[in-house]
């Protein structure tokens, strides 16, 4: 079926089936269990397809091969202070709380007991080898597996894994915190985290993923998450990425939304040296809604890419894109936002945006949305710009008082924190506020 | 206070101003009138310290410091403020945290105290009243959604807090109706001192029915072709500006 991939791309899967054997001596008894079938599966998809070529059009800007023909060796979890976990939370709010170290879940230094009713948080082999959960687990893993090289690689290598579960008609009262802290520094390693939330039909829930990191190592994040968002449930979905400058970090987010659901993407990208986010929401049924919101900041040699999908196939759907970035230094950024409306999705609502902000003669941006539609009922509208900033602004500001360094950043701030101002969570918005203020300088 | 000397600017080669001299007093509101195009906002921004215009030949003294020496934040600073007649829209940015950012980095550049969060709170709000402007508008993005009214009054506002030594108006009376204009005579007037000057910049006379000038000049093509008193004003509504231009340009109709 699949065309025999070429002789470097080969060499390079060739590594990580060496990763992968590696870990699968390392299961023992666990060698039989289901999931390592699945695994097994994902690796030799991962075989059959090879890694993406320079020549392939989704990753023209980014070449994410260079990533993955380093040399990774499996992180091992690693002892890190309370006051590092206390850095990357939300102040006092409370949330249920899994602190990854290395990609190793530390249960010390988490807080996820005493869960509510209606909600499981758990490992995914746990979750497997629960019946009432087997088929779903079984499922949402194996689908999609092929969608591109690293959400297989992620599957094949991913153990653990986190499952978070929402009973039908259940809001959870409290954020689930994914605190993923990598030390770095050492010999470069790689994590997979794994991430797959079922929310049940008029079920609520807030998921937050954050990443930083001890040290500006060198080191490679993998992260996959599914979103099963069932009827008429809603899923706000966090993502504060603050990686170490040297390190990588590539994230495919696949939600799959039933009837009348909708799910909220919240995106915050600040570090990491390469980064590749894949996001996909694909609508299975009508009446849904989906919100993507992005903001990123490239300075120094950073490169930031955002793909975003969204595949409108049913009619009465809504979908709400706004990514806006500032890109200085020699930084680059790419954003490639597709939407489709087919032909039987009349009556969508697809409003996308996409703003810039160019501060340097190095820094570039590239910026593509693609809207496709073949339905003739629709409202639709997407633009992108990209520019620098405004000068009279910048004079208006400096003849109230402010310098010119004073008066740029308030602008700057000024213009990605429209996109923040979407975060539902008031503790998340604050920490993420911060965060940017703190890289604006 | 001020002291313009010969002032010739141009703008990408185009003379603009042909040799301006004024004198303003601690204390003294000049107005100055003249048709379209005669270069108004011009002077204003030269004196805010707009990058775009040239400074052929001429000088800016303000409180003995030569201004053209100075950054346009150096400025505002040493207390110049410019209302613009086009007020920058700027989303994002709230109007409370604007004018708390701007009222404390200028104090702290004045070498003044800055003031703590209950402080601030009560001044803007007792500066709020003078310009009669909704509080629900320091919760909005500066500007944004602003009708012409609400931004000029906003202006005010801006002036009022940073109490400067100098208040320049550029056409801020231009498009408002008979209410806001009164309001913002009325802020004018308030901020009025024996120290505190104005310069009123317009193209219409009804502003000074509120505001008294000292001084009205008549600018028409780069100069400051005549000087008198609020009568000038009154002349000058009844028999618009032609009669100055022929005066000036020695031509008849």
């Amino acid at each position: 079926m699949a065309t025999a991939i070429d002789n470097k791309s080969a060499e390079i899967v060739a590594k990580y089936r060496i990763l992968f054997d590696l870990k699968e001596q390392q299961l023992n008894g666990q060698k039989s269990h289901p999931l390592q079938a699945i695994r097994q599966q994902a690796i030799e998809r991962l075989e059959s397809m090879g890694f993406p070529a320079r020549k392939d059009e989704d990753y023209k800007y980014t070449y994410v091969t260079k990533i993955a023909k380093q040399s990774f060796s499996e992180g091992t979890g690693s002892i890190i202070g309370e006051n590092v976990v206390k850095a990357a939370s939300f102040g006092d709010m409370d949330a249920f709380q899994l602190v990854f170290v290395n990609g190793v879940l530390n249960q010390e230094l988490s807080n996820f007991d005493n869960q509510m009713d209606g909600l499981t948080i758990s490992d995914l082999k746990t979750a497997y080898d629960n019946a009432d959960t087997q088929a779903l687990v079984e499922n949402a893993l194996t689908n999609e597996l092929g969608l591109n090289a690293f959400v297989a690689l992620n599957t094949a290598l991913s153990h653990g894994g986190t499952f978070i579960h929402v009973s039908k008609g259940t809001a959870v009262d409290k954020p689930i915190h994914l605190t993923n802290i990598t030390v770095s520094g050492g010999s470069a390693i790689m994590t997979s985290p794994q991430i797959l939330v079922v929310a049940e039909e008029s079920s609520e829930v807030s998921v937050i993923e954050t990443y930083s990191a001890i040290n500006d190592g060198t080191y490679f994040t993998n992260a996959l998450s599914r979103i099963m968002v069932g009827k008429n449930a809603h899923v706000h979905h966090y993502k504060l990425q603050n990686e170490s400058l040297a390190a990588f970090q590539i994230n495919n987010t696949i939600a799959i939304q039933e009837r009348d659901s909708t799910y909220s993407s919240y995106v915050l990208d600040l570090g990491g040296k390469t980064v590749r986010n894949n996001l996909s929401s694909h609508l299975q049924s009508s009446g849904t809604n989906t919100n993507l919101y992005g903001v990123y900041l490239a300075k120094g040699d950073q490169h930031i890419d955002n793909q975003s999908f969204i595949d409108h196939a049913h009619p009465h759907c809504e979908s709400n894109e706004l990514y806006k970035g500032i890109i200085d230094d020699k930084g680059r950024g790419v954003f490639n936002g597709k939407v489709n409306v087919r032909q039987d999705a009349q009556k969508t609502n697809a409003f996308q945006q996409n703003s810039s902000l160019v501060l340097s003669n190095t820094a570039q941006m590239d910026s593509k949305p693609q809207l496709e539609i073949f339905a003739d009922d629709v409202k639709c509208s997407h633009g992108a710009t990209i520019g620098q900033m405004d000068e009279t602004s910048i004079y208006y500001l400096r003849t109230r008082g402010m310098n010119l360094e004073q008066a740029r950043s308030m602008l700057q701030f000024a213009f990605v924190a429209e996109v923040l101002e979407n975060f539902q969570l008031e503790s998340v918005k604050e920490k993420a506020l911060a965060m940017m203020k703190e890289k604006l300088g | 206070m001020l002291k313009i000397k010969d002032l010739k600017v141009s703008v990408e080669g185009k003379e603009i101003l042909r040799g301006i001299n004024l004198d303003i007093k601690p204390g003294e509101i000049h107005a100055i009138m003249g048709p379209n195009g005669s270069g108004k906002s011009t002077l204003s921004h030269v004196l805010a310290g707009k990058d775009e215009y040239e400074v052929d030949s001429g000088s800016i003294e303000f409180c003995g410091e030569d201004l053209l020496d100075m950054e346009i934040d150096e400025r505002a600073i040493a207390g110049i403020f410019l209302a613009f007649q086009y007020p920058v829209e700027i989303p994002g940015v709230s109007n409370a945290n604007f004018l708390k950012s701007m009222v404390n980095s200028v104090r702290k550049a004045r070498g003044e105290e800055e003031m703590n969060a209950m402080e601030m709170l009560k001044y803007l709000r007792a500066k709020t009243k003078l310009v009669e402007l909704d509080q629900a508008l320091l919760k909005r993005s500066l500007n944004e959604g602003f009708s012409g009214g609400e931004k000029k009054r906003n202006e005010m506002l801006q002036m009022a807090v940073l109490e400067p030594k100098l208040g320049i108006l550029d056409e801020t009376d231009s498009g408002l109706d008979i209410d806001a204009l009164r309001i913002v005579a009325n802020a004018v007037n308030q901020l009025r001192t024996k120290d505190r000057s104005f310069l009123i910049v317009t193209h219409y006379q009804r502003l000074l029915d509120y505001i008294v000038p000292d001084y009205v000049h008549v600018l028409y093509n780069g100069q400051i072709v005549k000087t008198g008193d609020k009568n000038l004003a009154l002349e000058l509504e009844k028999r618009g500006y032609d009669w100055i231009k022929e005066e000036v340009d020695g031509v008849s109709a």
